[in-house]
């Protein structure tokens, strides 16, 4: 019914467009939408330009002053290596098939759980990486001593907790107060600063939400599992354990970040809704 | 001068009859025929009078086998060079034909779309565009109608560089037609094309065309368009003679508690006597195990071994069987049909579980949508951290993971780049797998509800996917003309079954998972053993691309529906088809059987839901036609096997499936008016 109405309209149509609806014809499609029409001028015009535009690069390089049919013929076969490409031959299928159909089936291992490729080849894979934190940091800090063999991760929703593999041994962890309106309440408190020497590695950036600011949305909420107690107390969750651990040492603050004790340095100004670095987001 | 002028004379007759343009030629041809008879005078005399050089003698052929040399020499020039002959030979065919016996002809005329397209091909070969488009324009309104699509895709190819780059011509360049012709009939054409010395003929048919000669009465016409339709012609009688294992796999023995507190139904003291019960029912079990030489082995191919939770489902399954509806011609099923709102444009394909508990549809956006039909919804896992704490020793610890908040109606599944063309449960329900436009197969799971792996192997659209009824396997079929077997923890193919000439459209696992139908758009089917990887029935028939396929619950019938609203059941044993029901007016795009195996529902695009009489087509077979005799191939197309036309308003139909007790479900996206 399209089609009609392309005829009816045939006075007004440009050329152009007149020829693609012959060719439609031609090839026995009898309904399409109109946009087609204007879909195909598109290609043409594309396809038309681009292959003069590399016919023209071919006989700019072999030195030639106009263009030449050759050019044109090898631009239009380079296209079509490239962009129009057909299934691969029969042949090579057949010489593929008979390879691999030659092979017996492989065994089922038996009591597998479900049976799933090793990690590299799934998607459960963690696609993250916890990235060092480069900001220094020049207020007093807590130590917040924790023993060896202790790493903090994030636990992504429901795939499974990596539980704390030992990082880099020696690694301690260190909260440290934002700096700026809390400061004289921060200094108010107890100042056990501690840096341990630092080791080579990238140590981790963790952010931790109290619970007050649920601006960080839930897939930046690091919940960390430790493995062993900290000093404080058996920790129901994550924010919690932080938040007590906050809590009973500062008074209110905000937002905390943990960082290594190596740093030191000009403070962040502090805004506990607005992203810290230009890379908070993501931590990799 | 005078012999000259005879010799001109002499040779002015053949050259009028098939009307050189190129007096050069004709020349040269005369002057060949001089030298082979050794009137070297007589050329010496011609070459001279019309000033030809001698260097423009071309070699004298060496071969002349048939009786005249004249038109043997002429021929020799002509058969890549004077497209005029093409319209002629052809013509000429025809007439032939005609004029056989009518128990010839029928079968002599299906050379004719053969030899025409292969004619057309030479010329564009040859370089004559223009007499290949008369000779087109001429012939093409003769041919069959259902070789329409493909001879508009031969009307575009009108160059030689247009040739080298379509699939369709690689294929009939490089494969040979099948044509299967009695014998009779053959000799009867082979003496014709040899006493007009039709070398232009005779050569094609050697080069292009493949013809399986068989002993015996010619078909007619019906056997004749029942095997008719597939881009290269019929199978071959060597495709169709490996043997099938078509029977059911041995059931492991499952001690079937059959009497519970819970079977409300059965004697009132059957509780009180449990063995006894079992006993009487266990030869509905036995008959399975007996050995079925049509079965294969049950450690031909690996499968997964039976855990406790599979066990269970099967012991429920067999239950519900037992309270299964019978269906037969008095008795059609109820028919429950779901339809898509708001999604008319979207959903492109759908898949029920199982035991109907839940319905996957695939849609155009890419995105995957699971609903579930039953009261309980769906739920998932819960998070890392409350797993820690349940009780992992707990007796309904499967129960206790689940994370009752999160329980909706459906679930959304986002991860493809394209539209997802088919989706497929596993038979335990924890897997649903996927495959979609961008070329990749993906498994997500279904207590997690998240992808778990992306398999990349059809770089091209993939078509269909479907798992293996015992798990652990996956087939798929793409535009890359292959189907692929696939083993949940093998990120490449296992198998991969290549012969198709045109896109896989279609896959379908033999109950016993030991074969592995594809359906195509070459309009053939093949069946392909798992084990070695090779085709072991073709079957042809089909007009039309085919879109769906299923085969019974007994594994002997295959039944395949498609664009050529055509559906054929068909006797995997022998790869003949037994019926051919007609009847829909849209493309067949779904098909199931019932429970046991005596209706087949087909649905699709005329927004009908057709039931069909199986037992009936099962009944009127002829147990003692001989499959190795083509012309006693009886296919059943009587009418009366149209049990019953079911019409939605305007919803085209997408999805078929039987209960496992035998209700129908059914389901499609409402179609908008446009």
């Amino acid at each position: 019914m399209f089609s009609d109405k392309m005829a009816s309209n045939a006075k007004s149509t440009p050329r152009d467009a007149q020829v693609m609806a012959a060719i439609l014809k031609d090839m026995g499609v009898v309904e399409f939408e109109p946009r087609l029409i204007n879909q195909m001028l598109e290609f043409a015009y594309r396809y038309v330009t681009d292959i003069l535009d590399d016919a023209k690069v071919y006989s700019q390089h072999a030195n030639k002053k106009n263009l030449d049919t050759e050019d044109v013929k090898l631009a239009v076969q380079c296209r079509t290596d490239q962009s129009f490409t057909n299934p691969p031959v029969r042949d090579m299928l057949q010489e593929i098939a008979r390879q691999k159909n030659s092979q017996p089936l492989p065994a089922i291992k038996p009591y597998g759980g479900p049976r799933l490729l090793p990690d590299r080849y799934c998607l459960t894979a963690i696609n993250f990486r916890l990235k060092s934190a480069k900001k220094p940091v020049s207020q007093p800090r807590i130590q917040f001593g924790l023993p060896s063999q202790q790493r903090i991760s994030l636990a992504s929703s429901g795939k499974g907790i990596v539980k704390n593999i030992g990082g880099s041994g020696g690694q301690s962890l260190t909260m440290v107060p934002k700096a700026g309106g809390v400061s004289g309440a921060v200094s108010a408190g107890q100042v056990t600063i501690i840096s341990k020497p630092v080791v080579a590695t990238p140590k981790p950036t963790i952010r931790i939400n109290t619970g007050q600011t649920a601006g960080i949305g839930a897939s930046g909420l690091a919940q960390m599992v430790t493995q062993s107690a900290t000093p404080s107390s058996s920790f129901p969750s994550a924010s919690s354990l932080l938040s007590s651990g906050v809590l009973s040492s500062a008074t209110s603050l905000p937002a905390s970040s943990v960082l290594p004790p190596s740093t030191s340095g000009p403070t962040i100004s502090f805004n506990p809704l607005k992203r810290k670095a230009e890379d908070d987001d993501y931590d990799a | 001068m005078a012999d000259v002028n005879k010799m001109e004379s002499h040779t002015s007759s053949p050259a009028k009859l098939l009307s050189y343009a190129d007096k050069d030629q004709t020349l040269m041809t005369v002057l060949q025929y001089l030298r082979e008879n050794n009137l070297e005078e007589t050329a010496a005399v011609l070459r001279k009078e019309a000033k030809l050089s001698d260097s423009n003698l071309p070699a004298p052929t060496t071969q002349s086998q048939s009786s005249s040399a004249v038109s043997h020499a002429l021929a020799a020039y002509k058969s890549s060079d004077d497209p005029s002959i093409y319209d002629d030979v052809y013509s000429d065919l025809k007439a032939f034909i005609d004029s056989c016996l009518d128990v010839h002809k029928v079968e002599l005329s299906t050379i004719l779309y053969p030899v025409f397209i292969h004619m057309y091909l030479e010329l564009i070969y040859n370089n004559h565009g223009q007499h290949a488009f008369q000779f087109f324009q001429r012939f093409s309104r003769d041919q069959e109608k259902y070789h329409e699509p493909d001879l508009a895709r031969l009307a575009a190819v009108q160059r030689r560089e247009h040739m080298e780059n379509d699939q369709m011509m690689e294929t009939f360049k490089s494969s040979r037609f099948v044509i299967r012709m009695s014998r009779d009939s053959y000799t009867h054409l082979k003496r014709h094309l040899q006493e007009r010395h039709m070398t232009l003929l005779i050569n094609m048919i050697q080069e292009h065309l493949f013809i399986d000669v068989f002993d015996g009465v010619p078909r007619n016409q019906d056997q004749i368009q029942a095997t008719s339709g597939a881009l290269l012609g019929d199978a071959e009688k060597e495709a169709n003679k490996a043997k099938v294992f078509y029977g059911l796999l041995k059931e492991p023995d499952l001690n079937v508690p059959l009497e519970d507190e819970d079977e409300g139904e059965g004697d009132g003291d059957g509780t009180g006597k449990p063995k006894k019960k079992k006993a009487k029912k266990d030869p509905l079990l036995m008959k399975k195990s007996k050995n079925d030489p049509n079965a294969p082995q049950p450690t031909r191919i690996p499968l997964p071994e039976l855990k406790d939770q599979d066990k269970i489902e099967k012991i429920s399954a067999f239950r519900e069987a037992l309270k299964r509806d019978k269906l037969n011609a008095e008795h059609l099923p109820s028919i429950c049909f779901y339809t898509f709102l708001n999604t008319s444009q979207g959903v492109t394909c759908v898949d029920f579980a199982d035991d109907s508990s839940m319905l996957a549809v695939g849609l155009q956006n890419s995105n995957i949508r699971v609903w579930s039909l039953v009261p309980k919804k769906l739920r998932s896992m819960k998070s890392a951290m409350e797993l820690e704490i349940i009780d992992k020793e707990a007796d309904d610890v499967l129960e206790r993971m689940m994370d009752d908040r999160s329980a909706t109606e459906f679930k959304i599944l986002t991860g493809h780049c394209g539209p997802v063309y088919a989706v497929s449960f596993s038979p335990d329900r924890s897997n649903l797998i996927s495959a979609s436009q961008d070329g990749t197969v993906r498994l997500w799971n279904l207590v997690t509800w998240t992808n778990i792996v992306c398999y990349k192997g059809h770089i091209y659209p993939v078509w269909d996917v479907k798992f293996s009824p015992h798990g652990h396997y996956f087939a798929s079929g793409g535009q890359d003309r292959t189907g692929r077997l696939w083993s949940v923890d093998h990120y490449q193919p296992v198998r991969f079954f290549v012969g198709h000439l045109s896109d896989v459209d279609c896959v379908q696992f033999h109950p016993n998972s030991n074969y592995v139908a594809t359906g195509s758009s070459d309009r053939t089917i093949r069946l392909w053993d798992v084990l070695s990887g090779n085709c072991v029935r073709i079957m042809t028939g089909h007009k039309g691309a085919i879109h769906c396929m299923s085969f019974s619950s007994d594994g002997k019938y295959l039944a395949s529906g498609g664009v050529d609203h055509l559906v054929i059941v068909w006797d995997i044993s022998n790869g003949t088809a037994v019926a051919h029901l007609t009847a829909h007016t849209g493309i067949v795009y779904t098909l199931c059987f019932s429970r046991d195996g005596t209706l087949l529902a087909t649905g699709g695009m005329d927004n009908s839901v057709r039931l069909w009489d199986l037992a009936r087509v099962m009944e009127e077979q002829d147990p003692e036609a001989d499959s190795n005799m083509p012309s006693s191939l009886n296919v059943n197309s009587n009418p009366a096997l149209l049990l019953g036309t079911y019409y939605t308003k305007s919803t085209p139909v997408l999805g078929l499936h039987f209960t496992r007790r035998n209700l129908l479900m059914g389901c499609g996206p409402l179609a908008m008016q446009s």
